[in-house]
């Protein structure tokens, strides 16, 4: 006998347990397929915590701005955790002419929008953050983007889900999408185990390209491979996200009292895939990034440097649809590194999608035949 | 080998040494991780992630073998059953200064 | 980067062995050590090791690291202190920590051998100053010459437990008793006798309730367990010490094989590096040696780091095939000899009743730390003789064997195997030397001249506390147990260059006394 459901959603990261939970609060029986040991271990316990509008594409924006209005401030409540969001502003630093006109590049597109960002001064810049390098001669300021607690987030998500019913199963690698009659309807994994569902929700990762190939579908992605790291606790600093215009590091003060910083070193694509094993010489670059911002963080101590990686669509957009050549199937993935902020408002359209409902935003810019060929 | 995260734990019982710290650079009780563990927290790595035990600047070196005993007994498996955490860089901490100064290129 | 052939984590035994054996084979080798001071544990081992001679016996630790050290540089290895390792990459890279930056070297091959961290267990003011590791007390001890405390408890019974309480007397601590949660007595009897013939009491199936003081530990409630391990109602005891220190076995340090993703495998609550016989990790060209591939004794650690050197010098091809063949069957047969006798590592959990030569164990050794006056007399060592003659109180299958090697007569053989218990040879006849007494590393083996006139016998004990007693000087004679028998008067105190310090104290008792009387006791100045 196999055990039948109305959604199994495939992968435990921060989206599919974000799925599980909006689909379990509407009494929908579902199961959560997790191939690793670990609840929500791969991109959504490693990335950076960033919940942010600015620096967006057009196409992502309406989605994170929904997030920051309506989903973002009751989060907590809501799951019974306090996942630590702060909406305390973005700051983009800026240390030259060619940064400032990268900055009011994105300023423009946010404006255009409809999002809250303007280029502001050295001085404004330092009042909002105390301890800015005598360097930085501006910056981009979203004062409604935020950051919050990663790890919170996901397990958050998986615990409310479960509470709500929501059978997880980790340790269970899908390796098979089954049509039955023309629709996708049977998922088998490595263990031979097969389960029945009304419908099917792949939220893997880079991971979810070889599920997807078992029933046709590719999406154009590549893993890439970033690093972060967290310093030793420090007296409360500064409380917004920060980041720069050359991207080289991204990073906040998280509620526990340690910087947690991203960034990169340039050979992103390059690295091995596989294993999230860091690498020799991220860290010593990211530290040079932000010694150059926040030079007052020399003394501090890096305690832990981890990798993982995302996965990077050809578009730099995710893949948030039902295909029509797959009835029965919801693909999310892609996210392209910037899927945890906007991670609650996709497994609200994930939901919607799943129970064939309307989402309450336009999906069009992330159909999967956007890449095939237009007849 | 594929694990059931939907589990029937009975009542919590309260134990006398519930809130002895477990992690001391976190301070993490041990009250703690048997409620994570209840909550659907079955591995080192989730439960670290949810309430930092092993995440201080020992890095989990004191703890990490009580936390595995722990949710190992409340799972009712036997602690080899339960993979330890990972190791990251830096073994030990390290300044920002001291990172950032890479020598003899 | 700098590039060397072999780079090896960690000065200890392990690594500073696998330095030594491949810098001799003509490999360029780069130690690299957080501490200050090179030989990791060993130069807090101050107690004499045990085995056979190919494994450094009745040789201090301490000596033993400096022996090491001074082979490893003179055959070229270079050796970097204070030199923490932040990072090891499965391109066989490592970070350094070097001064007020880091470096990046590359090791055509890398030997991991960064010892073991210590367990605490978790009770109710555990984190209270005063609650330190036993290795900890050691650092103090013997690194910077700092008394860990006036009044200790140890928590404890394996060869940690017992060997640092002993380390704690000699520093002039009190030791109120050693605890252990199990049963029996976890370490070997020779220490434990060491430690109960100078008065310790030990508490078998006992462990710590809660620790107690507002700034720093000022007592302790101990407990009785039952079998399951959970604490009987009713029997608690308390300590007033300043100080505990927790012996409760060692984890391996496996942060940098990790962190390089070499296969990791279950091992009861141990977490350990898959590792073929000379130590080779799933990551080609990384090996792990000593405690970090698995906790032994530091004897085992020297010889791992051998064979681990051994195996980068072959796979780099400083080496031919048949020459590692040939020394790697002699470093396995020293490994094996070690691993022989009741407390070896595949022996752990096990519980014997008789020694492989079918005598019944001591319980009360097990339980108490010593041996009951009436069941001396049935261990091969043990013979009544007339005249000058040792007194062998080994009882265990350990595999030790200097007290052989030390007799100049030929009195004492230890057949069959090196865990084989010594048995005393009257025919040969006793000379009195009493280089026995010295090089037991168990300070189990006694000389005794059962009739040295006027009623009165003459027993001569190791002897390793300071200032050493005078000739003539009055003390107290102590039994087994540490319970006082007689005033003592010492009529020598012997010290010899062969005795390694380890003093030879004769006193006077009873003739009654003589097989009871083990241990003389400075009289507390009045």
């Amino acid at each position: 006998m196999t055990d039948t459901f109305d959604v199994i959603i495939i992968g435990a990261g921060v989206i599919g347990n974000a799925t599980a939970y909006y689909l379990a609060r509407r009494g929908l029986k579902v199961a959560v397929l997790e191939k690793s040991d670990h609840i929500g271990g791969g991109a959504s316990a490693r990335n950076g915590g960033g919940v942010r509008q600015s620096g967006r594409h057009p196409a992502e924006l309406p989605l994170a701005m929904y997030g920051v209005k309506n989903l973002w401030p009751n989060l907590s409540a809501e799951l019974d955790l306090d996942v630590e969001y702060y909406r305390a502003g973005n700051l983009r630093l800026g240390k030259t002419g060619a940064h400032l006109d990268i900055l009011a590049q994105l300023v423009q597109s946010a404006e255009a929008g409809g999002l809250d960002m303007r280029l502001i001064g050295a001085v404004e810049a330092r009042g909002i953050c105390p301890g800015l390098a005598e360097e930085v001669i501006g910056a981009g300021w979203c004062p409604s983007d935020g950051h919050a607690n990663p790890l919170l987030v996901t397990l958050g998500y998986y615990r409310a889900a479960r509470r709500l019913g929501a059978r997880f199963i980790s340790g269970a690698e899908v390796v098979e999408l089954r049509k039955i009659r023309g629709r996708v309807a049977e998922v088998v994994t490595a263990e031979g185990e097969i389960r029945s569902a009304g419908r099917v929700v792949v939220a893997a990762g880079y991971e979810s390209r070889k599920i997807l190939s078992s029933v046709g579908l590719d999406v154009p992605m590549h893993p890439l491979q970033v690093e972060c790291l967290v310093t030793e606790e420090a007296p409360p600093m500064f409380c917004q996200m920060l980041g720069t215009a050359m991207a080289d590091f991204y990073g906040h003060q998280s509620r526990h009292g340690s910087f947690v910083f991203g960034g990169s070193h340039g050979y992103e694509a390059h690295a091995f895939y596989g294993q999230p094993l860091g690498t020799s010489i991220a860290a010593s670059s990211v530290c040079r990034a932000i010694i150059g911002y926040l030079p007052a963080l020399r003394e501090i101590k890096i305690v832990r440097v981890w990798a993982g990686w995302l996965d990077e669509c050809a578009d730099h957009i995710p893949v948030i649809d039902n295909p029509a050549e797959t009835p029965g199937l919801t693909v999310a993935c892609g996210f392209s590194g910037h899927g945890f902020g906007i991670a609650p408002v996709v497994g609200i359209l994930l939901a919607a999608l799943a129970t064939e409902e309307t989402p309450v935003l336009d999906l069009s810019a992330f159909r999967y035949d956007r890449f095939r060929a237009q007849v | 080998m594929s694990s059931e995260r939907t589990r029937d734990f009975g009542r919590y019982v309260a134990a006398a040494d519930d809130d002895v710290i477990i992690c001391r650079c976190e301070e993490v009780a041990k009250g703690e991780i048997r409620r994570a563990v209840r909550d659907g927290l079955f591995t080192v790595h989730e439960v670290r992630r949810l309430l930092r035990c092993g995440m201080g600047l020992c890095q989990g070196n004191t703890c990490a073998r009580l936390v595995r005993g722990i949710i190992a007994r409340e799972l009712g498996v036997a602690a080899d059953s339960l993979v330890e955490a990972t190791g990251r860089a830096p073994a030990r901490p390290l300044e920002m200064r001291v990172f950032a100064r890479e020598q003899g290129l | 980067m700098t590039r060397y052939d072999l780079i090896v984590i960690g000065a200890g035994p392990a690594g500073l062995s696998a330095a030594a054996e491949a810098a001799g084979a003509g490999l360029r080798v780069a130690v690299f050590d957080e501490n200050a001071k090179p030989g990791g544990q060993l130069f807090k081992q101050i107690h004499k090791f045990f085995g056979a001679k190919e494994h450094k016996a009745k040789i201090r630790g301490v000596k033993i690291g400096a022996e090491l050290l001074a082979e490893a540089e003179k055959r070229g290895a270079e050796v970097f202190l204070n030199s923490p390792v932040a990072g090891l990459y499965k391109e066989r890279e490592i970070l350094v920590r070097r001064g007020e930056g880091v470096g990046h070297y590359k090791g055509d091959a890398i030997i991991v051998a960064t010892g073991a961290q210590e367990n605490m267990p978790a009770f109710a003011g555990w984190t209270l100053p005063g609650v330190m590791g036993a290795g900890a007390a050691q650092t103090l001890m013997h690194l910077h010459r700092v008394k860990p405390g006036k009044r200790v408890l140890m928590l404890g019974s394996g060869n940690v437990g017992l060997v640092v309480g002993f380390q704690l007397r000699q520093a002039g601590c009190e030791l109120a008793a050693v605890l252990d949660a199990a049963p029996r007595i976890g370490g070997y009897g020779v220490h434990a006798a060491k430690l109960a013939r100078t008065g310790v009491p030990f508490y078998l199936s006992h462990s710590i309730v809660r620790a107690w003081g507002t700034d720093k530990v000022t007592g302790v409630v101990a407990g009785e367990v039952d079998g399951g391990w959970n604490f009987i109602p009713g029997r608690e005891k308390q300590f007033e010490v300043d100080t505990v220190c927790i012996a409760a076995g060692l984890a391996p340090a496996t942060q940098l094989l990790k962190m390089a993703g070499c296969a990791m495998r279950a091992a009861g609550a141990d977490w350990l590096p898959v590792c073929s016989a000379v130590g080779e990790t799933s990551l080609p060209g990384v090996y792990a040696a000593g405690d970090v591939s698995g906790i032994e004794e530091a004897s085992s650690a020297m010889i791992e780091g051998r064979l681990a050197g051994g195996a980068a010098a072959r796979k780099l091809g400083f080496i031919g095939p048949d020459e590692y063949e040939e020394r790697r069957q002699v470093l396995l047969a020293a490994l094996a000899s070690l691993r022989e006798g009741m407390f070896a590592p595949q022996k752990r959990g096990q519980i014997s009743a008789q020694t492989d030569e079918g005598i019944d164990l001591s319980q009360t050794l097990l339980r108490k730390g010593y041996l009951e006056e009436g069941e001396v007399g049935k261990y091969p060592g043990v013979k009544p003789a007339a005249g000058i003659h040792p007194v062998i109180e080994c009882t265990q299958n350990i595999p030790c064997n200097p007290c052989r090697d030390a007799c100049p007569q030929g009195c004492i053989k230890v057949t069959g195997g090196i865990a084989a218990l010594p048995e005393y040879d009257d025919r040969a006849g006793c000379a009195g030397c009493g280089l026995c007494v010295a090089v037991c590393p168990g300070q189990a083996i006694f000389l005794l001249n059962e009739d040295a006139g006027d009623g009165l016998a003459e027993v001569t004990a190791p002897y390793e506390f300071l200032p050493l007693p005078q000739k003539g000087e009055l003390g107290a004679a102590l039994a087994r147990s540490g319970e006082k028998l007689c005033p003592a008067e010492v009529v020598r105190v012997k010290l010899a260059p062969a005795f390694d310090r380890t003093a030879l104290v004769t006193f006077r008792v009873p003739r009654d006394f003589a097989m009871r009387a083990r241990f003389w006791q400075k009289e507390a100045a009045a």
